[in-house]
């Protein structure tokens, strides 16, 4: 029993990897219909969502808060679905949107860039330099968006737990790997994990419902306990009276409480 | 048969992988014990070995261009001469900075816990694991540094390696399982196209070497039996140094033919015309 994260640049074989992983151990994938369930949820249109998880932050470097609060639907609806437990979730920023969970075993599939612009060239019918500014572009965009928005390069090895070159292997030798590697104590999901993935869960729902109207709050959750954080006084009244409809809502609130607070703890949503 | 180049941010950690793969596997160990030999061939300090491949990096960086570039020349010819044995797991030698272009050459990159290192470190030093975080991100900026000067690349960029593993998750047992198992997949046979490689890379070591006890700045590469050596030189002096360069690389074992290409020294020449 495990949650898999795959995370890979454009035309790595991740796609495939994932799928046959999941065919293996008989886990369920998640990709691009998660959008789906987010825009359902939120109401929101996928195409606005794609553009929140694509396009890198503008000149001024800031992200809208529009923006903000898409990502906050996106991560509401993974961290909804990997409670379920036995997934491979193979999309943007799936290691970094499940970091603080452990057990979370996310992989990273790379390749030669060669390799990826012949890949690209056969399946579009492009030339070769067309394929590589595309790729460029496009590797360039995601490290972009990953960096601005959670502050690290996604090709950082050390935020992963293994990285495998896909050029150098089959597609059957990396999914040994992966599968291999879900057999080790540490990515067995345990009582723990499963109770954390699932206050993750609430704690990223609740600040989905409220992120509209505040969108520089934090959200942590331990067993139910809700606690929402911040930073401006003023928000007072407005806040609780919002977080009162939340809880009628949303299930699985304890207990839910508002924290004025200079910082918020590393674990917030 | 393979090679399986370990190359890890904790040297402890690659020679306890490297030899828990070297056993599973059935073979042969290359280490940091190599040096003594490498000292005794070419007489040299041992210490000077280790602190060319960043040991220590005050002196490193101390250490003038050439003589560094001499060391670690002689470096790469002895491992690179060694690992045409094949059957080698390989560690602690930079190994993974100058095995180029050689397809059975399976290369792994080890990540240390990084909480695990920071409570070691605080612990050695008897400092608090605030400290001891900053001491590491320094440490790795010396050998990002290092690499960056002696090879020209980044070594914890992962596309150098086939298999990156993340030991604060994954264990040593698993990490050498999974190393193991890889070693017998196809694409990591030798076959006459990378063994060629080897060799040449391992030839051209060996002329380079030579070149660089006599001069600085060659490059040298083999292609086919073929050396082409690429140095730099003021224009009178060309013809001297071609025919150095070709006495000396074609003094060493298995060299057919040498092609030399020298570029001129331009702004030294400048410089030079001004006085």
């Amino acid at each position: 029993m495990a949650i898999i994260t795959i995370s890979r640049g454009s035309y790595s074989m991740g796609k495939i990897v994932s799928e046959n992983v999941a065919q293996r151990l008989g886990y369920s994938v998640i990709s691009r219909d998660l959008l789906l369930d987010a825009s359902d949820r939120f109401h929101i249109s996928e195409i606005k969502l794609i553009r929140a998880i694509h396009d890198a932050p503008g000149i001024l470097g800031r992200l809208s808060h529009s923006k903000q609060a898409y990502l906050a639907y996106i991560q509401s609806a993974l961290t909804e679905r990997v409670c379920s437990d036995n997934v491979v979730y193979h999309g943007l920023a799936g290691h970094i949107l499940l970091k603080d969970i452990p057990g979370v075993l996310k992989v990273r599939i790379t390749a030669d860039m060669n390799y990826r612009v012949a890949r690209e060239m056969k399946r579009e019918g492009i030339g070769e330099q067309e394929a590589r500014a595309i790729l460029e572009r496009d590797d360039q965009q995601r490290r972009k968006w990953t960096k601005s928005l959670h502050g690290v390069d996604p090709w950082d090895s050390s935020l992963y737990d293994l990285v495998i070159r896909i050029d150098r292997f089959k597609v059957d030798d990396a999914v040994d790997f992966i599968c291999r590697a879900t057999e080790t104590e540490g990515f067995r999901t345990s009582e723990r994990t499963l109770q954390e993935i699932k206050d993750l869960a609430l704690a990223c729902r609740v600040k989905a419902e409220i992120v509209d109207d505040f969108p520089t709050l934090g959200v942590t959750c331990h067993y139910g306990n809700v606690i929402v954080y911040t930073k401006d006084k003023t928000h007072g009244a407005k806040l609780q009276k919002q977080l009162d409809a939340v809880r009628k809502t949303v299930g699985g609130i304890y207990n839910l409480e508002i924290h004025s607070s200079g910082s918020f703890p590393s674990d917030a949503v | 048969m393979s090679i399986i180049i370990i190359s890890s941010d904790s040297l402890d950690h690659a020679e306890q992988i490297a030899e828990g793969a070297a056993e599973a596997v059935g073979y042969q160990l290359l280490g940091p014990d190599l040096l003594g030999d490498i000292a005794a061939a070419h007489k040299l300090p041992v210490e000077k070995l280790k602190e060319a491949l960043g040991a220590n990096h005050s002196k490193w960086r101390r250490m003038r261009t050439k003589r560094r570039a001499q060391l670690l020349a002689c470096i790469e010819a002895e491992v690179l001469s060694r690992l045409m044995a094949d059957r080698i797991v390989c560690w602690g030698l930079a190994a993974h900075l100058y095995v180029e272009g050689v397809s059975h050459a399976l290369k792994v990159r080890l990540l240390a816990d990084t909480r695990e290192q920071v409570k070691l470190v605080a612990l050695q030093r008897d400092i608090s694991e605030q400290r001891a975080e900053k001491v590491l991100q320094r440490e790795k900026l010396k050998q990002a540094q290092w690499s960056q000067i002696a090879y020209n690349c980044d070594e914890s960029d992962p596309s150098m390696y086939d298999l990156v593993i993340n030991l604060a998750q994954i264990n040593p047992d698993e990490s050498i399982k999974t190393i193991s198992g890889a070693v017998g997949y196809r694409k990591f046979q030798p076959m006459t196209y990378s063994t060629k490689n080897l060799a040449e890379c391992a030839l051209a070591a060996k002329v380079k070497t030579r070149l660089l006890e006599n001069m600085n700045e060659v490059r040298v590469q083999v292609r086919d039996g073929r050396v082409v050596v690429t140095s730099k030189a003021f224009k009178r002096e060309r013809q001297k140094k071609a025919a150095a360069i070709k006495e000396i690389a074609g003094g060493v074992e298995g060299v057919e033919f040498v092609e030399v290409h020298l570029i001129n020294y331009v702004i030294r020449e400048a410089a030079e015309s001004f006085r």
